[in-house]
């Protein structure tokens, strides 16, 4: 008559590399979820804010007041920093008297480019985690169980009455090892797809606004340019 | 840092609570399924009715005891007072003598069983409610028993529908089974010798570890066995 294992037990009387490997999953799984619900929430704010700046950016509110009410705040967002790294370029350029529409130009894009690339480091961070965590720890666990089964295995050799209650025990706890792997790696594959598409997606509108504020910027310089002439 | 503890402190609760409570519903979930399957289904539909009504009828009809409809082997709690386990020998002269000795032995004892049986019938009445609880742990491991036994019970080709063979099996406190002894025979000595070759290759069995339990219930019981699922 099998004795009613719990789950704890069979961990308890794990091999010590497979209780290694246990560990090492356990911890893979906290950390994924953790970056998972921070992905999510900040995913979540991201789009929030760049919904409330392309409404806002949109209102027809003049560009300067806008420029000069977000440059008190310290604690911008993506989509901000990207409009103040080009406007505070333009604003720059276009004070020299002089200037070229096409060297103003370079300088706005530059600056663009700068706080798009930050905005998309900003987002994507724990993403490469996440995938490493999806991909690896299924093996991690496999590896643990094939450790646990090798030596249950073994320990059934060296019986005189080989029955498969000496082993079952064994292979069972082995298996916990496999088990974790998957419950670390399903969430973690999951959370990394979402958030990549949802990363890509938020770029893409980041970068669309950037577009526009580009040409609105060019338009701006066009104006500029001949007028002190 | 200080950003680091405001943006992560929140998702790492989450992240423990969650696996907090994947565990917990693991701890929860692992567990109860098989002890409510042994404690308390399983054993009432095969036997509840059964263990209950024999001991009151058996002290009358001896020879026979009338059963009703019942799966194969049925047990009986019962108690008798410790006896050396009799083989039965071959010797030729003292045979006769033996076996009414036996015979007697073998009343009496039934007499007891049945006075003890009966006895605790009452008291189990008198304090149903206290005892409900191991009755169902007693009948879990009387189901486990039963399995057992049927899984290692090669019934031979003259077996019948109908034949039944009642055993007095002894047991001591780590389930194993040191006295198997033929209480009625079915008049089959091959059906007789698989009943008792069925007890004696299961060899132990799964017993309650509470002393008072085991003694109540495990020590010394009957088995009856009896096919009813033959063609023949």
């Amino acid at each position: 008559m099998p004795e009613q294992i719990s789950i704890f037990e069979l961990v308890a009387n794990a091999s010590l590399l497979v209780q290694l490997v246990m560990a090492m999953l356990a911890l893979a799984s906290i950390v994924s979820w953790m970056m998972i619900f921070q992905r999510w929430f900040f995913l979540r704010r991201v789009a929030t804010e760049v919904d409330q700046f392309e409404a806002e950016f949109w209102s027809g509110v003049d560009l300067r007041e806008l420029y000069t009410e977000l440059e008190g705040h310290d604690d911008l967002s993506g989509i901000e920093k990207v409009f103040m790294g080009g406007f505070k370029e333009f604003q720059r350029l276009a004070e020299q008297p002089g200037a070229e529409v096409d060297s103003i130009m370079q300088g706005v894009q530059r600056g663009i480019r700068v706080a798009l690339n930050q905005e998309e480091v900003r987002l994507g961070a724990h993403l490469a985690f996440l995938a490493t965590v999806g991909s690896t720890s299924p093996y991690v666990g496999l590896f643990g169980t094939v450790w646990g089964i090798m030596n249950s295995f073994r320990s059934l050799a060296n019986m005189s009455q080989a029955t498969l209650a000496s082993v079952a025990p064994g292979i069972s706890e082995a298996l916990v090892a496999t088990a974790m792997g998957l419950f670390a790696a399903i969430p973690a594959v999951i959370g990394y797809n979402r958030f990549s598409a949802r990363v890509e997606e938020l770029m893409k509108r980041i970068e669309a606004f950037s577009d526009e504020l580009t040409s609105i910027l060019h338009r701006a310089a066009g104006a500029r340019a001949p007028a002190p002439k | 840092m200080a950003y680091a503890l405001r943006a992560y402190s929140g998702p790492l609760m989450l992240a423990l609570l969650l696996h907090l409570a994947a565990v917990a519903a693991l701890h929860g979930g692992w567990v109860p399924p098989q002890e409510l399957g042994m404690k308390a289904f399983k054993p009432q539909i095969v036997h509840s009715t059964l263990i209950v009504m024999q001991p009151k009828a058996k002290p009358k009809p001896r020879p026979a005891p009338p059963k009703p409809a019942a799966a194969p082997p049925a047990k009986a709690p019962a108690k008798a007072e410790p006896r050396p386990q009799p083989k039965p020998q071959v010797q030729v002269d003292l045979e006769a003598e033996q076996r009414r000795r036996q015979e007697q032995e073998r009343q009496r004892r039934l007499a007891e069983l049945a006075q003890a049986s009966f006895a605790e019938a009452l008291a189990s009445e008198a304090s149903e409610l206290a005892q409900d609880d191991d009755e169902a742990r007693a009948q879990s491991y009387r189901f486990g028993i039963y399995q057992r036994v049927v899984a290692n019970w090669s019934r031979p080709p003259s077996a019948r529908n109908g034949m039944q063979a009642r055993l007095l099996v002894e047991l001591i406190p780590t389930g194993e089974v040191i006295g198997v002894t033929i209480v009625e025979s079915s008049g089959s000595g091959a059906f007789d010798r698989s009943a008792e070759a069925a007890v004696r290759k299961a060899r132990t069995f799964n017993v309650p570890r509470e002393a008072d339990l085991f003694e109540a219930h495990f020590r010394r019981f009957s088995l009856l066995f009896r096919p009813e699922d033959l063609l023949r």
